[in-house]
């Protein structure tokens, strides 16, 4: 075989290779047996539960029209505001029953 | 596309492509050497390919280190280039990447000043392409995230069988008559 011959079977397979790789990794973008998996996909995300806030209940006496507002001499319970999902020391679900 | 999607993808591609260009680089190199390819070409055309391949694999190459410092999320710097093992994830597994990149930067360069050097040490010096390319192989099997797809497996352990097949030839029956 020529020299250009080799160079011209060298550039198309590498061209080739590297179409293909691109192709497989644009529809395989996560691979979950990938033997590098950098920290970051270990650790929690960065903007996870806010801390709770306490608020002041607001108090509902003397909202209902005809009724003046009176003060109250015991402070107002606090409400603690925390995310809606909280952390769970349960197993996780591994099985859904279907009847 | 999201471009930290985007040089993810690059930086796979790309490590796959020049994997493969190396791998036709050393086998001609090796075919000098033995006249086990014979059969395909005479050796000023497999020359000819030894050295045409450098302008496949260092674009690809390039392309592939560069990606994966545009990567944040394979947190590589520009010192992890040159100095290995320094990567705190898969260090083994990257820093034999480095090793290689090393290896293959000092014999290209000095492929490129053989002229001015001597003979013999330039000789030594590629010689350890064939660590090298061991080097690589072990960096593309450790950390290459596609290299357990089936296809892809064959093909990377299919040309590096073929490498490991020619080099013993060569080391164990030297250069074969014609």
């Amino acid at each position: 075989m020529s020299a250009w011959g080799l160079k011209l079977a060298s550039l198309l397979t590498t061209v080739f290779v590297l179409a293909g790789s691109y192709g497989y990794a644009l529809t395989h973008v996560k691979n979950a047996a990938a033997p590098l998996q950098p920290p970051v996909a270990d650790k929690p995300a960065a903007t996870a539960a806010p801390a709770a806030t306490s608020t002041p209940l607001p108090s509902l006496v003397g909202i209902r029209r005809g009724n003046p507002p009176r003060s109250t001499a015991a402070p107002a319970p606090l409400l603690n505001l925390t995310p809606g999902v909280q952390a769970t020391a349960l197993p996780a679900i591994t099985f859904t029953h279907v009847s | 596309m999201d471009p930290q999607l985007l040089v993810w993808i690059v930086a796979r591609a790309m490590g796959l492509a020049a994997y493969i260009a190396l791998c036709i680089a050393v086998l001609s190199g090796i075919a000098l050497r033995t006249a086990v390819l014979d059969w395909l070409a005479k050796n000023r055309a497999m020359r000819a390919l030894h050295d045409w391949t450098t302008w496949l694999w260092i674009p690809l190459g390039s392309l592939h280190v560069l990606a994966l410092l545009l990567d944040k999320t394979a947190q590589i710097g520009l010192a992890d280039l040159v100095l290995p093992f320094r990567v705190e994830y898969g260090s083994l597994a990257i820093g034999l990447g480095t090793l290689s990149l090393d290896l293959l930067v000092v014999i290209t360069v000095t492929s490129w000043l053989r002229r001015r050097m001597n003979d013999e040490l330039w000789r030594w010096i590629h010689r350890t392409s064939y660590l090298m390319f061991v080097l690589l192989f072990v960096h593309a099997l450790l950390s290459g995230t596609d290299f357990n797809a089936p296809l892809i497996s064959a093909v990377s352990w299919s040309a590096a069988g073929g490498i490991a097949l020619l080099a013993t030839s060569r080391i164990v029956l030297g250069r074969l008559p014609q």
